[in-house]
């Protein structure tokens, strides 16, 4: 055997710790966790060697590991492990850092990672809000805004020509940005360190698209099968709003640039739109399916929290802002609906930071995984590394 | 001295036995309670002692015959403790003997079994065969006098079993009785059970039919035991050419047993030997997370065991056991951790290398006894004057035990000296 020379990264030993790992030195390296696992391919398997590689500081070698992705957290492996070494959340961890690696820069990471600068992000859109509101006149929530048919309506309180496109606009660009980045970087780790693609990458991404939408992957876990249905609703309402964001889209600058007008089912225009509207009708049913997604996820890490482990700041931010979005957007409509301006006004406020904090902060945060997660999957298809898994899908 | 020279043993294995003998031996008065209708508990059971691999029949028959040999030493089987009270030096203690309704006459002619109508399930072979409700526990069973077992044997059955012994040794006449009795030292020597191997639902035990725990594995390699030795598979009696171990089956756990069993490496290195020795094309893989030998004469019986090619041990614990159907045969899935690949291999039969649980049940109930978080007796917490001997305080292997039992004969001196 040809000598080599390991050097701990004692410093990484403690990130993980500090990141939700702190089971992590429990393991002793008894291999139930690959075995049980239901995701792993059967050469090379995860997450054992993960932990291995974590107690040791391995850094690089797991940062460039499409493993720590391939992972769905399923926690069989946590709830079987015989020493408690959650090694589900030891995983979780280590992405979570790998995203602190990957998406620049590492200080933002740093602050959306960890509950003390939560407030502070979370100022950010607020404050900027405020300013806006104040500067244009519009700081009085006593009285509604009215539009041009003489409607309480959002759009004249804030313009989203303005005020709202631009700066969503921009927040989305600047995640855009440092995911393009990372994403660059993480591939060019892969590659050097699990093996050139040798598969076309357009087909391995067809693939990995098509097992996405159907949500396969999920269905594999045994303790936290109950997941692939509230993942399930949280991703197709995302998809949803997004379907939602677009026809509104369209409907205000059709109207405004091309002069569309309001036509049977299609309310070109300005917003508030009718509740009869496809675009609002996609919308609320995304919203709804949002809450049932979300709250069934809450439900389901409360019932295995003793088998699978509590889930660290990182998860639950995640889940609370997407928990924040849906209930300040629900309750934004319902209020606006009722003309409670005093109200709605401030939701809706509320609202439009809550979605700036998912959007802006995307790459730093647990929303990340949607992007590194498919490219691990895709790398991993590309490399032959998931044999019979990725191909029965 | 006080009037009191009698220390109680609670417990008749192997432990207890070697503190009742070294007491009688010192000058006390020995009194054994055996739950059993036989002395010598689990190390009865077993087909060979490890690293020695000597039949462990033969250390109790020294055992035995000391105790013949000795007046001072009592014994009472088929026996429970209904309550101990007082303290070092006068306690007072009720003890229930349940009906053998088999007399001192029996010779053990086994005329009333082979007349009797009825089968019970043997436990002293995990139930892998069944006695008449007439039996005689084991061919070398001490005391050797046949029981019957009433909860099988009724009405027709007595009146057969009455008729076939000619020595009038069959009394159904006999009732419970109970004793009373003084002691001034108490030496706790129940044992211990084998980890209930169905609670691990990955494992397939009592769903697989041939994976079966270490201690069957006992039964079934032993000259005595259900298959007299021939090591056949349950499931259809085939010749077992081709086994698998899976250590810390329960063992270092927190799911189960948090502890190491430390026997149970040992025991299964030991049982690898059983299935070599009979069939030599025969092929043995070890399942492990860490082979445990402690001391040199355990590390050298590895290494000889290693020595063997048809001996495999793979570091990876079994997480995953399934029946095929088809054949009956076992598949078990790990991880190799040294190939760095998840495997599934197929067994004609699977022993499942189950930890010990300390035997401690009966004896909270007698008092109030301290338990440690894993469960074992917390020693240096217990009353004055009671002490607890072999794998009661921790999993030890027999001669670990009889070193610690011959330290609580010890301690039982000077409770006796003091009370």
């Amino acid at each position: 055997m040809s000598e080599q020379v390991i050097s701990p990264d004692l410093n990484f030993v403690k990130e993980v710790i500090a990141s939700g790992g702190e089971s992590l030195k429990k393991c002793f390296q008894c291999a139930t966790c690959s075995v049980v696992c239901n995701v792993t391919p059967d050469d090379n398997p995860f997450p054992r060697k993960e932990m291995m590689l974590a107690q040791w500081g391995q850094k690089d070698k797991l940062f460039g590991n499409p493993d720590i992705w391939l992972c769905h957290q399923c926690s069989d492996c946590t709830a079987y492990c015989p020493r408690g070494a959650k090694p589900g959340e030891v995983l979780g961890a280590i992405r979570k850092l790998s995203l602190a690696h990957y998406s620049r820069p590492s200080f933002l990471a740093k602050m959306v990672g960890s509950p003390k600068f939560f407030l502070m992000l979370f100022a950010v859109p607020l404050l900027l809000y405020l300013i806006i509101l104040s500067a244009i006149g519009h700081l009085d929530f006593s009285k509604p805004y009215l539009n041009d048919r003489g409607v309480m309506s959002y759009s004249a309180f804030l313009d989203p020509t303005y005020f709202i496109d631009p700066v969503f606009i921009a927040a989305a660009l600047f995640a855009l940005v440092i995911f393009a980045k990372g994403v660059s970087n993480c591939w060019k780790d892969m590659s050097g360190h699990a093996g050139k693609p040798n598969v076309n990458i357009g087909s391995a991404l067809f693939a990995t698209i098509k097992e996405i939408l159907a949500h396969k992957r999920f269905k594999k876990c045994t303790v936290t099968k109950a997941r692939s249905t509230s993942h399930l609703l949280v991703f197709y309402a995302f998809i949803g709003l997004a379907v939602t964001t677009t026809m509104a889209l369209i409907y205000l600058y059709g109207y405004k640039i091309f002069g569309i007008q309001a036509m049977p089912f299609l309310n070109f225009g300005q917003s508030p739109y009718p509740l009869t509207d496809p675009m609002k009708i996609i919308g609320n049913i995304s919203a709804l399916a949002l809450l049932a997604g979300v709250v069934l996820m809450i439900m389901n890490r409360m019932a295995n929290s003793a088998k699978a482990g509590a889930g660290s700041y990182y998860d639950w931010l995640f889940i609370g802002v997407v928990f924040g979005i849906m209930a300040t957007g629900i309750l934004s409509e319902v209020l606006r609906e009722a003309a409670v301006p005093s109200m709605a006004y401030p939701m809706y406020l509320l609202h439009l930071s809550f979605v700036f904090f998912l959007f802006a902060y995307a790459p730093f945060s647990k929303m990340a995984h949607m992007v590194y997660r498919a490219t691990a999957m895709v790398f991993a298809r590309a490399t032959n590394r998931e044999g019979g898994i990725g191909n029965e899908n | 001295m006080a009037g009191n020279n009698t220390v109680l043993i609670i417990g008749g294995g192997f432990s207890g036995l070697t503190v009742a003998v070294e007491a009688a031996e010192a000058g006390l008065d020995a009194v054994i309670v055996e739950k059993n209708p036989y002395l010598g508990g689990r190390v009865a059971q077993h087909n060979k002692y490890f690293w020695k691999l000597c039949p462990p029949n033969c250390g109790l028959e020294i055992q035995f015959k000391r105790i013949k040999n000795n007046a001072l030493v009592k014994f009472y089987t088929l026996a429970e403790i209904e309550g101990i009270s007082g303290e070092e030096g006068n306690f007072d203690v009720t003890i229930r003997v349940n009906p053998r309704y088999v007399n001192e006459k029996c010779t053990g002619c086994n005329k009333c079994a082979e007349a009797c109508p009825v089968e019970r399930p043997n436990e002293f072979n995990f139930n892998m065969d069944t006695t008449k409700a007439a039996y005689l526990p084991f061919n070398q069973a001490f005391p050797f006098r046949y029981v019957i077992d009433d909860k099988f044997c009724k009405s027709d059955c007595k009146n057969i079993c009455m008729d076939a012994c000619k020595y009038n040794a069959i009394d159904f006449g006999m009732k419970p009785e109970t004793i009373k009795l003084k002691a001034g030292a108490v030496a706790m020597a129940t044992g211990w059970n084998p980890y209930d191997a169905a609670k691990m639902d990955n494992l397939g035990f009592g769903k697989v039919k041939n994976v079966i725990t270490n201690m069957m594995m006992e039964r079934l390699a032993s000259p005595n035991g259900p298959t007299a030795g021939k090591i056949l598979r349950p499931s259809d009696k085939k010749e077992v050419k081709n086994i698998a171990f899976v250590q810390c089956a329960g063992s270092r756990d927190e799911n189960h047993l948090a502890y190491c069993s430390y026997i149970c490496c040992l025991a299964s290195l030991k049982q690898a030997t059983y299935v070599r020795e009979l069939y030599p094309d025969s092929k043995v893989r070890i399942f492990y997370i860490d082979i445990r030998t402690p001391g040199l004469y355990e590390n050298r019986f590895l290494w000889k065991v290693q020595e063997d090619t048809n001996v495999t041990l793979t570091k990876g614990k079994v997480a995953g056991i399934s029946e095929d159907p088809a054949t009956g045969d076992v598949i078990i899935e790990a991880e190799d951790i040294h190939a760095g690949k998840k495997i599934k291999a197929k067994f004609d039969m699977v022993v499942l290398a189950s930890g010990m649980v300390p035997n401690t049940g009966e004896m909270k109930r007698a008092a109030g006894i301290p338990v440690t978080d894993d469960g074992f007796v917390n020693a240096p917490e217990l009353k004055k004057g009671i002490y607890a001997a072999g794998t009661l305080k921790s999993p030890v292997d027999v001669a670990r035990s009889v070193q610690d039992a011959t330290g609580v004969v010890m301690k039982s001196i000077q409770s006796l000296r003091r009370g």
